[in-house]
C-alpha cells in the first residue's frame, strides 16, 4: 500500500539477530504512524510488570506514511517506550534528516528489544543489518561519535547515546544528526541500558506515493501557503523560536526562578532579539523544510544549533541567568552529551532553589552563569552533585524532603509558559499523557498569541474544549509526522488530503482529529494500566496556592478542579478520568480492554 | 506619556526599541505612532484596525478594543506576527 512500507524490523539485542515481517495494515490505518502507531505497538509489548531499564522495555521507532515523500517538514519520526522519568508511556519525535533516511531504508517501525551483552552500535544499509562491537565508542560524545561513524545529511545519517544515556540518567535524550534530540522523558537511558550506542541508516527507497500529479500539486499549494503566512515565512525563519521569550515575559506568563516569580528581568538580554543581533551565524533547516526555524549560532567557545526558546528559558530565566554566551554553551554541551535541555535547566533551577533555602546541601545559586557547565557535565557522568539531578527534579526534590519544588506534571518538568498566567496550558501540563509538556497541545498559540484568534487566557470555563482540541490534532500531526509549525500555515484539514494522497485511503478531517483522540485515549488507558489515576492530574502546590505578588499575573494561581471536571466530561471520561465504555468502542479502542 | 514598546521586526522598521507618544486610548496611541514612522502602518494597521496576528499588550494584557482608554504611566508593547515553543 502506498504510503507505509508495511514492514516492521524487529531487532533483539540478547541474541543479535533481527527478523522482518508485514505491518499489520488495519493498525496502521486506525493508528497512522509515529507517536500513534508506537503507542499501540507498546501497548502490547510493555505492561506495568516491566522495569523501564530492564531488558524487557523496549524502543520502538516509528516514521509515518508521509515521512520521506517531501511533503514539507516530512523528515521527522518517533521513539516510544516506557518513560525511565515519569513511568508514563512515552514518545518523543525529531527533526533533522535521520527519519527521512529511516523511511528509505525501507521500514516504517523498528522495534529493539533485550540488552547486548556488549556496547554495540547498529548499521542499517540497503537491507543489511549488522550488528558491530561498540567497545571502543562506548564514553564518546556526540558530536565526536556522529563524525566518526561518518555522518552524510543526504545519505547516511546518524542516531546515537552521549555520556548521559550510558550512565542511565533518567533525563538523557536520544541525538539523530548531531544536534537534534528525542529529548523528553529519559528515551537515552532506555537505549544505554540495552548497550546501545548508535544506529546508523543508509537507505535506497523511495515512498510510493497514491496519486503522484495530485501530491505535485499539494506540495505546490502548500508551498504558497507556507509562503503567505507570516508566522512561517518570516517570524520563525527571522528570529527562531526564541522570539517568544519577551511576549511571555511582558504578560507575566515566564516562568523565574523555579517558578518562584512570573517575570524576569533579565528576558531581554536572552530574547530572540538579542541572539539575533550579536550571536547567530545563520538560519537552517531540516530536510524538506522550507521554514527554516534553526538557529545556527556562535560565541567565542562553541558553533552550532539553537539554542531554541525552551532550552534558552531553562538555562536563563528559570535559573536566574541572563548570560546568553553561557546559555548558547550550556545549550551546545547538553546536546554534546545528550541530555534534556529543558529537564537538566529545570532540574539545576530545582537545586538551587533547594540549595538557597538550606535544603540541600550545594553552593548552586540562581544567577550564577558559571556553575551551569559545570553541573551539566556533573550530571552526564553522575559526579558529585550530577549524581543526585541525573535523575530529574523530583527524585532530587523528593530525597530533599521538598517534592513540592519540582516543577513537574507526572514528573516531567515544565516548559517556559507559567500558567498561572495561562489557564488553559496549566490544565493541558495537568492532563499530559507524557506529563508537563507543551509539545501535546499548546495553548500558547490561542491563549497568547492570538492563533488562530486569542481567548482570554484567564478564563476558566469553556477552555477544557480548547484544550482538548489542540491535544487531539496534537497527536494526529504526530502520528503523521509532521512538524508542528507546519500547521501555522496549513489548516490541519489540509493534512488528512494529503495522507488520503499518498495513501490512497479516504481520511477526511473528522477521521484524523478522530486519530488523534483515539492516539490520546489509548495513551491514557497506558498510563491507567501503569496505576496512574485522576490523583496523578495535576500541579504542584506553587502553580496551585502561590498566586504571583506582581506582574500581569498577579493573583492568579491555576483554578485547575473545575477545568478538569469540564475536560473529563469534554472526553466522555467518567469522574475518574477513566475513558467510559461508550466512548472507546466509538474510537475502536474496546478490543484492547476485552484482549488485555 | 504613555511608552510604547516593539519587538522582533519592528525594532528595525522604527529603529528604536522604545519611545514616548501622545494619545489617550491605544487606537490613538497607534495613530500617533504611524504618523511619527508610516513605514510601521503596513505592518501594523490594515483597514482601520489591526493587521491580523498582530498583539498588542496594554501594561501585560491582551488588548483587542483599540478604544481602550490610556494612561499617562501606561506600557503598550507591540508584537509582530511571531511563533515559537
Amino acid at each position: 500500500m502506498a504510503g507505509w512500507s508495511e514492514k516492521v524490523l524487529d531487532i533483539d539485542l540478547n541474541t543479535q539477530t533481527y527478523k522482518t515481517y508485514p505491518l499489520d495494515m488495519e493498525m496502521a490505518r486506525l493508528f497512522v504512524g509515529g507517536r500513534g502507531l508506537g503507542a499501540r505497538l507498546l501497548w502490547d509489548m510493555v505492561g506495568p510488570e516491566v522495569d523501564p531499564l530492564s531488558p524487557e522495555n523496549v524502543l520502538i521507532f516509528t516514521n509515518g506514511p508521509l515521512t520521506g515523500t517531501g511533503y514539507q517538514t516530512s523528515n521527522r519520526f518517533s521513539v516510544s517506550t516506557k518513560s525511565p522519568l515519569t513511568g508514563t508511556v512515552l514518545d518523543a519525535n525529531s527533526g533533522g534528516f535521520w527519519g527521512m533516511q529511516f523511511k528509505k531504508a525501507g521500514y516504517d517501525v523498528m522495534i529493539i528489544r533485550g540488552k547486548s551483552e556488549k556496547p554495540v552500535w547498529i548499521e542499517i544499509k540497503y537491507g543489511v543489518i549488522t550488528f558491530h562491537d561498540a567497545s571502543e565508542l562506548w564514553g564518546m560524545r556526540v558530536f565526536d561519535l556522529t563524525k566518526k561513524l561518518e555522518q552524510n545529511n543526504n545519505k547516511r545519517n546518524v542516531l546515537c547515546i552521549g555520556p548521559a544515556g550510558e550512565n542511565l540518567s533518567r533525563i538523557a535524550s536520544i541525538m539523530n544528526d548531531r544536534e537534534r534530540a528525542l529529548a523528553r522523558g529519559g528515551p537515552g537511558a532506555v537505549m544505554g541500558s540495552k548497550n546501545l550506542k548508535a544506529i546508523v541508516v543508509e537507505g535506497k527507497d523511495r515512498p510510493v506515493i497514491h496519486d503522484p500529479e495530485r501530491f505535485k500539486f499539494l506540495l505546490y499549494e502548500t508551498r504558497k501557503l507556507l509562503a503567505a503566512s507570516p508566522l512561517t515565512s518570516q517570524a520563525l525563519p527571522e528570529f527562531g523560536t526564541v522570539v517568544l521569550m519577551n511576549i511571555m515575559n511582558n504578560i507575566g506568563a515566564l516562568a523565574t526562578r523555579n517558578h518562584q516569580q512570573t517575570q524576569f528581568e533579565g528576558a531581554e538580554a536572552i530574547s530572540g532579539e538579542e541572539l539575533t543581533e550579536k550571536y547567530l551565524v545563520k538560519n537552517a533547516s531540516c530536510w524538506a523544510c522550507p521554514i527554516g526555524c534553526t538557529r545556527m549560532s556562535k560565541t567565542g567557545k562553541v558553533e552550532g544549533e539553537g539554542p531554541e526558546f525552551e532550552s534558552t528559558w531553562a538555562f536563563g530565566a528559570q535559573c536566574g541567568i541572563d548570560d546568553l554566551p553561557a546559555i548558547i554553551e550550556a545549550n551546545s554541551l547538553c546536546n554534546d552529551l545528550g541530555l534534556d535541555t529543558i529537564s537538566v535547566g529545570s532540574t539545576i533551577a530545582c537545586a538551587m532553589e533547594l540549595s538557597e533555602k538550606g535544603y540541600m546541601d550545594s553552593d548552586l545559586r540562581f544567577g550564577r552563569s558559571d556553575q551551569l557547565a559545570p553541573t551539566i557535565e556533573a550530571i552526564a557522568y553522575r559526579r558529585d552533585v550530577g549524581s543526585d539531578l541525573a535523575d530529574g527534579s523530583l527524585r532530587l526534590a523528593t530525597k530533599y524532603g521538598h517534592s513540592e519544588l519540582s516543577m513537574s506534571a507526572k514528573g516531567l518538568e515544565f516548559p517556559a509558559y507559567d500558567p498561572r498566567g495561562m489557564q488553559g496550558q496549566g490544565l493541558l501540563y495537568a492532563t499530559s499523557n507524557r506529563g508537563g509538556c507543551h509539545m501535546r497541545g499548546n495553548m500558547v498559540g490561542p491563549e497568547v498569541l492570538g492563533l488562530p484568534k486569542m481567548i482570554d487566557r484567564f478564563q476558566v470555563q469553556g477552555k477544557s474544549s480548547f484544550v482538548i482540541l489542540h491535544q487531539n490534532v496534537s497527536a494526529a500531526i504526530d502520528s503523521l509526522v509532521l512538524c508542528k509549525f507546519t500547521n501555522m500555515g496549513v489548516a490541519d484539514e489540509y493534512f488528512a488530503r494529503v495522507l488520503s494522497t499518498v495513501t490512497g485511503i479516504q481520511y477526511d478531517t473528522g477521521e484524523l482529529t478522530r486519530v488523534g483522540e483515539r492516539v490520546w485515549n489509548l495513551e491514557r488507558l497506558y498510563n491507567l494500566r501503569e496505576g496512574f489515576s485522576r490523583t496523578d492530574d495535576t500541579l504542584p502546590p506553587r502553580l496551585l496556592n502561590e498566586a504571583p505578588t506582581d506582574g500581569p499575573s498577579q493573583g492568579w494561581v491555576v483554578q485547575l478542579e473545575p477545568m478538569l471536571k469540564e475536560y473529563y466530561r469534554g472526553r466522555g471520561w467518567d469522574e475518574n478520568g477513566v475513558p467510559r465504555p461508550q466512548k472507546l468502542e466509538e474510537l475502536k479502542l474496546a478490543d484492547l480492554l476485552v484482549r488485555n | 506619556m504613555p511608552t510604547v514598546k516593539l519587538y522582533a521586526n519592528l525594532r528595525k522598521l522604527a529603529g528604536t526599541k522604545e519611545l514616548s507618544t501622545t494619545g489617550a486610548t491605544v487606537g490613538a496611541v497607534l495613530n500617533e505612532l504611524v504618523k511619527w514612522n508610516p513605514a510601521l502602518r503596513d505592518v501594523v494597521l490594515e483597514n482601520g484596525g489591526l493587521r491580523p496576528h498582530i498583539v498588542i499588550t496594554l501594561n501585560g494584557h491582551n488588548i483587542t478594543d483599540l478604544g481602550t482608554p490610556v494612561m499617562e504611566q501606561d506600557i503598550i508593547a507591540i508584537f509582530p506576527p511571531i511563533a515559537g515553543g
